[in-house]
């Protein structure tokens, strides 16, 4: 039975891989478009986060708690670093980190902060950093680059990779982060310190440079210059707040917005009104989503169909040679199932290869999939093209068994 | 024994054929003459069960075969019937072997396919895909895939319309033999092979054309 199966596909091998292929392309898609749809809206309601208030330069709410969070589009500018000092002082808060973004290591923000920033997320391999020029990378950064403890990147100006390198003084990796599945995964961090150690030599440089031809050099880190806002030494973007009770928190948030043309937010509300405002647009995703799912399936069962149709001959002539329906039944099954099953396996592994291909360009934008998640509705949509690809022709068997054998 | 009682086929078109009763008894072999479209295929299609008529009835050894249900109907065509189908009905993408080798998914033993490939003149062809082979050579191919079980009752349709006279008469020859005991039944247009069977039937007196009914005249 197995051997004539196989045989009998053989004969088919180039309409079965077709069939197979055009299953796996429609469920494919499928799998991908609700996969993304629900990790990025997962990843978003996830990030819970632990700080109640946000202290940074005026400017937009949405791009602080962003940048904050997500470490996503650009700061809003700096602040002195004083602020800490001052909230330390006040006795209102349980902690106050420093923020600073402005550089990067190839596609992952550098982030200048404190120890405290990374107290809730585990080393991976290595220590925390202590000193300035020293780094702890996120999982996905040491994965990607191959990063160890030990190893020194060199970081460049700027959030894009373009930037001029700050060569002369490589960072040290002494830490990997375990993974999180947040942007955390995506970054570099390092003491503030460094950033201002950075920038000084880089001022210095520029200095030293003037009289030297490199001109172009020069007119491209001027434009990074006006582009970002760096800070200069004891300038950090933003500090992030955890405050001792409620009333701390009250007093604090009144204190600096009545007394300060500083930002405070509190980002747990920002986040929330951000979702609110991108729920419509999520609403939009999620029909799409369904309409390519349900598109999807429908190409699955037409090509399913066909599939059935084009045996109906073969079954029929089968029939007539002296083979039992009940047979030719169990023989389709196996075939069948042998398709089905691949199709199943490949759209899977496809799906998951592409979600992991386009992981590296997402998480820039502070977006962070998981190659390896696998959803409960894409087992079931698995399982309908299980379904879709060994039904039709079972019922057709079952079918065309009522009726007289020539008549088909 | 065979018998066909007030037999009468109708097709989607509301035309049909009908019968004479006829009886063929078993152990003797019967040619069926007669003019193209009289319909001597659809009486071997009635016989073998793989067309339900309309009215009248076939019984095999007193069984009435015609009516049973489609699933005990082709179990009888599986077990006691050798059809050599006018039109071959092999497996075109699959080798000679495989054409006969596809019944062992019934039970039945194949370990008689070279002697009989070998008398059929088809022996090294054995591995050729069918869909390579000439006309009069899946022709062949088919009476091997009937004779292989060794059925009680074999149906040939033309089985010589392919070949040479020679190789005609040798194929009779090994139909008969194989025929045994059981019943076989040949259609055939070669006034020369005819002699070569027990008995003779002319189709022309025994199948009748009906035309469609009232629907059609009025169109
Ligand atoms: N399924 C069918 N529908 C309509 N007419 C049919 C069908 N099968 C056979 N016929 C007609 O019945 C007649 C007898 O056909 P057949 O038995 O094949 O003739 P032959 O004696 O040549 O074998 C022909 O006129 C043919 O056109
Ligand atoms: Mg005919």
């Amino acid at each position: 039975m197995l051997s004539f199966a196989f045989k009998s596909m053989a004969t088919r091998r180039a309409k079965l891989v077709m069939t197979a292929l055009s299953m796996v392309l429609a469920a494919g898609v499928a799998l991908l478009a609700y996969n993304i749809s629900t990790q990025v809206s997962e990843g978003i309601v996830n990030t819970a986060a632990k700080y109640d208030i946000i202290i940074g330069p005026s400017g937009s709410a949405t791009q602080l708690a962003m940048n904050t969070m997500f470490f996503t589009d650009k700061p809003l500018g700096t602040i002195p670093y004083a602020v800490i000092d001052d909230l330390n002082r006040s006795g209102q808060v349980n902690a106050a980190i420093p923020f600073s973004m402005g550089d990067s290591y190839n596609a992952a923000p550098i982030v200048g902060t404190d120890p405290a920033l990374l107290s809730d997320k585990a080393l991976l391999k290595g220590e925390m950093f202590s000193q300035p020029l020293e780094a702890v990378v996120g999982f996905d950064v040491a994965k990607t680059y191959n990063l160890n403890p030990g190893d020194q990147i060199i970081s460049s100006h700027g959030l894009s990779h373009d930037g001029a390198a700050h060569a002369d003084h490589p960072l040290n990796v002494v830490g990997v982060l375990k993974r999180t599945d947040t942007a955390y995964d995506n970054a570099v961090f390092t003491p503030v310190s460094t950033i201002w150690e950075l920038h000084d030599h880089h001022d210095e440089d520029h200095d030293e440079d003037h009289d030297e031809e490199h001109d172009e050099d020069h007119d491209e880190d001027h434009d990074e210059h006006e582009e970002h806002h760096h800070a200069e030494a004891g300038e950090i973007c933003a500090v992030l707040v955890r405050s001792k009770s409620l009333a701390d928190y009250a007093a604090l948030m009144n204190w600096y917005t009545d007394n300060t043309d500083y930002l405070a937010i509190n980002p747990n509300t920002v986040l929330r009104e951000v979702m609110d405002n991108v729920d419509l647009s999520r609403k939009i995703v999620y029909i799409l989503c369904a309409v390519i799912l349900v598109m999807n399936l429908f190409v699955v069962s037409v090509i399913a169909l066909l599939n059935m149709y084009d045996s109906r001959r073969e079954i029929a002539l089968m029939r007539l040679i002296g083979v039992s329906m009940g047979k030719i039944n169990r023989l389709y099954l196996i075939q069948n199932a042998l398709t089905g099953l691949c199709a199943v396996a490949l759209s899977l592994l496809c799906a998951h290869l592409c979600l992991w291909g386009i992981r590296g360009f997402v998480s820039r934008m502070g977006i962070v999939l998981n190659a390896a998640r696998v959803y409960p509705l894409e087992w079931a949509i698995l399982l309908c093209v299980f379904a879709l690809s060994i039904l039709p022709t079972a019922v057709l068997t079952r079918r065309m068994a009522r009726k007289d054998s020539l008549e088909t | 024994m065979i018998k066909t009682e007030d037999l009468f086929v109708r097709f989607s078109d509301g035309s049909g054929i009908r019968y004479r009763d006829m009886r063929f008894d078993t152990g003797r072999s019967y040619a069926l003459l007669g003019a193209s479209g009289v319909g001597k295929s659809t009486f071997l299609n009635l016989i073998a069960g793989v067309l339900t008529p309309a009215e009248g009835r076939v019984t095999v050894d007193g069984e009435a075969v015609s009516a049973l249900p489609q699933r005990a109907r082709d179990l009888y065509r599986i077990r006691r019937v050798g059809y050599i189908f006018q039109d071959f009905k092999l497996l075109e993408d699959m080798t000679v072997q495989d054409n006969i080798n596809i019944l062992r998914l019934e039970g039945v033993d194949t370990s008689q396919m070279d002697a009989l490939l070998d008398r059929l003149g088809l022996l090294r062809l054995k591995k050729r895909r069918v869909n390579r082979l000439s006309g009069g050579e899946k022709q062949r191919v088919a009476i091997a895939r009937a004779l292989i079980k060794k059925p009680a009752i074999i149906l040939a349709d033309e089985p010589t319309g392919n070949l040479n006279y020679e190789t005609g008469v040798e194929v009779v020859r090994t139909l008969l033999a194989n025929a045994g005991d059981g019943t076989l039944i040949a259609v055939t247009h070669d006034d020369r092979l005819a002699p070569m069977f027990d008995e003779r039937a002319d189709m022309n007196a025994v199948a009748e054309w009906v035309p469609g009914g009232e629907a059609r005249q009025h169109a």
